[in-house]
């Protein structure tokens, strides 16, 4: 199968990959966009915004999946987003973000097997199981690591349930060859728990790998302290 | 419209209002994209060209109408045929001391909180944002924040809104708290304010008061900063009997605190004196610093992050030399960071001050906007400011002295130049308090706009 993604997108994915590479690499320094000492795991509390919401998607197999069972047992990083976004700061970024995530879950087994990423298209008539998968296959760069699937959904009826569930909204541009994208949406990454519980909600303001991992590890922790109890 | 020379005749002033409210509204299509409230918080999607609505949280009076409180929407959009009128207003439950609001910040919601008896009205104001719908009233909140008591501002994060308080329902003293909920309306948590006793590790805890006002975020610092003003038992005193009450005088804020804002944790408290309120941080990518202005002290104080990146506080400016003070209330930062527009309400003035250099702020201008005068709010491109009077129910001027308007001004660079005025009292809607900015066509926000 082979699928053309579009050049604003592949230049915005691959700024970020580079971008995020040299961070990874340079063991997540301030840069000026988020230029500050994140806090220490732990040291800190994530109190719980709501459940996550639970609704049947498709992964990018075309199997049958219930959300829920992508949302809970591990700490999952959900992240709402459609393919054809060229928005630089917005899917294709928040893309990067999770790639970051699970590059740093290739070598650290903790993260590996306590993590999930989930990327779930708003988009359905254009995301099919078989545009997701091409997806993944053209950014996930390692095959190691935490689990991160792609799931659409299986109509727009039970897509809008769980939209207006987890406060993702998404409205169409006045314009369709926007260049940013036929779709206006707000970021929205969210944390959750093991138990399925929303911990927190990244926007582009917020969303620095550095504040994702400290709450991921902030999470694990509290996991471990509570079965120790 | 107000006209303070009398001796003019009515046809010259009117032809000079028409063309000042021509040039205020013909202002739209320099500031295409660039619009917005100046003093939003950068989490909130930002509005696409000029603003069209004007919503104005108002207070009721007794005997005045319905004499309840009620969120106005003045239409402002250039062209309108209702333009600069009042097209809507949305009646809630009672007199709640209606004070501040804010938005979700997808901005479909917009969230009005009462000082008084600590409720928030959630209004739809996407699916007809010039029809405001009240969707749900928070009538539970000191017992579900675990005390927290008038909730002040309302400002957008990321899913959530943060509700900055003024007081607790124990005492209904001067301590207080942050409290967060969800934008479906569901608690997430309260933040109770430093103190000395509990200063949770904040430096120079011995300056803590507790006491709490305003709440703003500089994201790409992970700074939050918060003021501090006086809890229930003063704001809804009689003002006259408050300011001769030496003890309750006692009983105001006068600390900043900066928070480590994604773990909600104080790190920094600073003694400010005199009440500082309206936080406005700048917007310049390395403008780190806010301005607030003092109440009681006539002061304006610069918070900023010294060659160190230590953050500091100090006074920079005095706000008039009337003695006894002019009692600034509100302020307006304009986007590039170099005009101060600063509200007072004991004289009715607008100060205008140049604050190109944060350190060394120069006063530039002034204006009568009124007889008493509270809060400001600045287009995006920093050409049209919106002026409302009252302050809070038992603390406004009374008799002549209590003019109760909207007032919109054209800021040319030099000078306020009048283009519409709305008499709240003649149109019996009551007190105008915060104003907010609507319209129907609404982008990406702030965080993801200064970053592209």
């Amino acid at each position: 199968m082979n699928f053309h993604w579009s050049g604003r997108f592949v230049a915005a994915f691959a700024t970020l990959t580079l971008s995020a590479a040299i961070s990874v690499g340079a063991d997540l320094p301030r840069d000026p966009d988020y230029d500050y000492d994140p806090p220490v795991p732990g040291s800190y509390a994530l109190p719980v915004v709501k459940a996550a919401a639970d609704g049947a998607v498709l992964d990018s197999n075309g199997e049958s999946v219930n959300l829920r069972d992508l949302t809970h047992g591990r700490v999952t990083i959900l992240s709402f987003i459609y393919t054809r976004c060229a928005a630089g700061k917005a899917c294709p970024y928040a893309t990067g973000v999770l790639n970051q995530l699970h590059e740093r879950s290739v070598a650290d087994q903790s993260l590996a097997k306590k993590m999930r990423l989930v990327s779930m298209s708003f988009d359905p008539e254009y995301d099919t199981p078989q545009r997701l998968a091409a997806y993944a296959e053209a950014i996930r760069e390692e095959k190691a690591g935490c689990d991160w699937r792609f799931v659409t959904a299986k109509s727009r009826a039970e897509l809008e349930s769980i939209l207006v569930a987890y406060g993702q909204t998404v409205d169409k541009r006045p314009n369709p060859t926007d260049p940013q994208g036929p779709l206006y949406h707000i970021l929205r990454v969210y944390l959750i728990d093991r138990e399925g519980r929303i911990r927190n909600i990244y926007s582009s303001g917020t969303l620095d790998l550095r504040l994702v991992l400290a709450d991921v590890k902030t999470l694990v922790l509290e996991e471990a302290k509570l079965s120790t109890q | 419209m107000k006209r303070p020379n009398l001796s003019q005749s009515r046809t010259t002033i009117v032809s000079r209002d028409l063309l000042a409210a021509l040039a205020f509204a013909c202002t739209l299509s320099l500031g295409a994209a660039r619009a917005d409230e100046t003093c939003s918080s950068p989490y909130l999607a930002r509005l696409e060209g000029q603003e069209e609505l004007v919503y104005v949280w108002t207070l009721g009076v007794e005997g005045l109408g319905d004499g309840v409180d009620k969120l106005v929407t003045v239409d402002v959009k250039p062209g309108s045929a209702t333009y600069g009128k009042v097209i809507n207003s949305v009646s809630v439950d009672g007199r709640n001391e209606a004070h501040h609001g804010g938005f979700t910040d997808d901005r479909r919601q917009l969230w009005l909180a009462g000082l008084e008896n600590s409720k928030v009205f959630i209004f739809d104001v996407h699916t007809d944002p010039a029809k405001p719908k009240l969707m749900k009233t928070i009538d539970n909140f000191a017992e579900t924040t675990g005390g927290a008591a008038g909730p002040h501002g309302v400002y957008a994060l990321p899913g959530r809104v943060l509700i900055p308080c003024l007081s607790n329902a124990k005492d209904k003293g001067g301590r207080t708290a942050l409290v967060e909920y969800g934008n479906d309306g569901n608690f997430i948590a309260t933040h109770w304010m430093p103190t000395k006793e509990d200063a949770r590790g904040a430096a120079n805890a011995q300056f803590a008061d507790g006491y709490g006002y305003d709440a703003r975020v500089l994201p790409r610092k992970n700074a939050l900063l918060t003021s501090s003003f006086t809890g229930w038992n003063n704001y809804t005193r009689d003002f006259g009997k408050l300011t001769g009450d030496s003890e309750a005088m006692k009983n105001f804020g006068s600390t900043m605190v900066m928070w480590d804002f994604h773990a909600r944790q104080p790190k920094k408290i600073f003694q400010v004196p005199g009440v500082p309120l309206e936080i406005r941080w700048a917007w310049g990518e390395k403008h780190n610093y806010a301005f607030t202005a003092t109440a009681l002290t006539s002061k304006i104080w610069l918070v900023y992050a010294d060659d160190k990146g230590e953050w500091q506080a100090k006074e920079v400016a005095p706000i008039s030399n009337v003695k006894g003070g002019v009692l600034p209330v509100d302020i307006s930062l304009s986007a590039d960071d170099k005009t101060l527009f600063v509200d007072s309400f004991g004289d009715g003035k607008c100060r205008v001050f140049d604050v190109s250099d944060p350190q060394k702020p120069k006063q530039i201008y002034e204006k009568q906007i009124g007889k008493q005068l509270n809060m400001v709010s600045q287009s995006w491109d920093g050409k049209r400011l919106y002026f409302t009077s009252s302050v809070l129910a038992r603390w406004d001027k009374t008799g002549a002295d209590n003019e109760q308007f909207l007032r919109a001004y054209a800021w040319t660079g030099k000078e306020l130049k009048p283009a519409f005025d709305l008499d709240f009292t003649a149109l019996k809607l009551g007190r105008p308090h915060h104003m907010l900015f609507g319209s129907t066509k609404i982008g990406a926000a702030r965080t993801v706009a200064s970053r592209e």
